[in-house]
């Protein structure tokens, strides 16, 4: 297998991600963190945030759906989901958030919604490229690379 | 003699804020022990007045059962001094100055990087 180019469209599908503006330099700095005691930690960290973001997308899902309007749940859970893109750098997920949290702000139901569905566009996107990247990246590495988490 | 390493209070209820929270102080060689809640967090340093208090309280804002601002309240009400500084997501003027007036010594929105954690050791006196 050429190992080489794996590492090359590895390396291609991240740039792309940051031209993309679906990432920021904050993924670079947990990138920073990872080290020879945490060999895996930058995969481990996206993992605990699709989780998170995954959960707070679904519960936020069944909110917008209740009656009467609720802008303040809405908004706090919009505010969770926004910190833990900040955390990790999604920054086009984090701007729609952004985008939902000034909505909520007006009483804009449809404001609202619209963000909401692009947020879990760029959820969408961003979780299967990051797949695709980290899926490239244990190929890439040596033989007997750790078994995939579950994202 | 061996330095003793500071040690460092991390109150945060989100798991993906405290996995790169913990990073980001194992990175810096500082010991941190971590609260959910501000209710935890205040029974944690209630835990440790006097020898072995806490040379540093990192604290986010919104958090279940107790928010950043009451444990704040709570911590200073004890009489306990220890640096306290926010980090968090909402950075408003009205948001700093809550947690100010709440007896917060700084405020740092979120993300906690390397650099920041760099800057508030430093600022008092930890680094």
């Amino acid at each position: 297998m050429d190992y080489s180019n794996l590492r090359r469209q590895a390396a291609s599908l991240k740039k792309g991600l940051f031209d993309q503006g679906h990432l920021d330099e904050q993924f670079r700095q947990v990138e920073d963190l990872q080290d020879e005691a945490s060999p895996n930690f930058v995969e481990e960290v996206v993992v605990v945030f699709f989780k998170d973001s995954g959960r707070l997308i679904t519960n936020l899902e069944q909110a917008l759906e209740k009656y009467p309007r609720d802008f303040n749940r809405w908004d706090a859970y919009m505010q969770q989901l926004k910190g833990s893109c900040s955390s990790i750098g999604a920054s086009r997920m984090k701007n729609e958030c952004m985008s939902f949290r000034d909505s909520c702000g007006q009483r804009n139901v449809e404001g609202c919604m619209g963000s909401f569905q692009k947020l879990k566009r760029e959820h969408a996107v961003l979780r299967q490229k990051l797949e695709s990247y980290f899926q490239l990246l244990r190929q890439a590495g040596p033989a007997g690379a750790a078994t995939r988490p579950v994202m | 003699m061996d330095r003793r390493r500071i040690r460092v209070l991390l109150v945060e209820d989100e798991e993906i804020n405290r996995v790169v929270a913990r990073a980001v102080l194992r990175a810096a060689g500082v010991e941190a022990d971590e609260a959910e809640n501000g209710a935890e967090a205040v029974r944690r340093v209630r835990e440790r007045v006097g020898a072995g208090a806490y040379d540093l309280i990192l604290t986010d804002k919104q958090m279940p059962v107790m928010d950043g601002h009451e444990a704040t309240r709570q911590i200073r009400a004890m009489g306990v001094t220890t640096p306290i500084v926010a980090v968090s997501s909402d950075s408003l003027p009205s948001d700093v100055q809550a947690f100010i007036t709440a007896g917060a010594d700084d405020f740092m929105p979120k993300p906690l990087t390397k650099e920041k954690l760099g800057c508030i050791l430093s600022k008092f006196g930890l680094a």
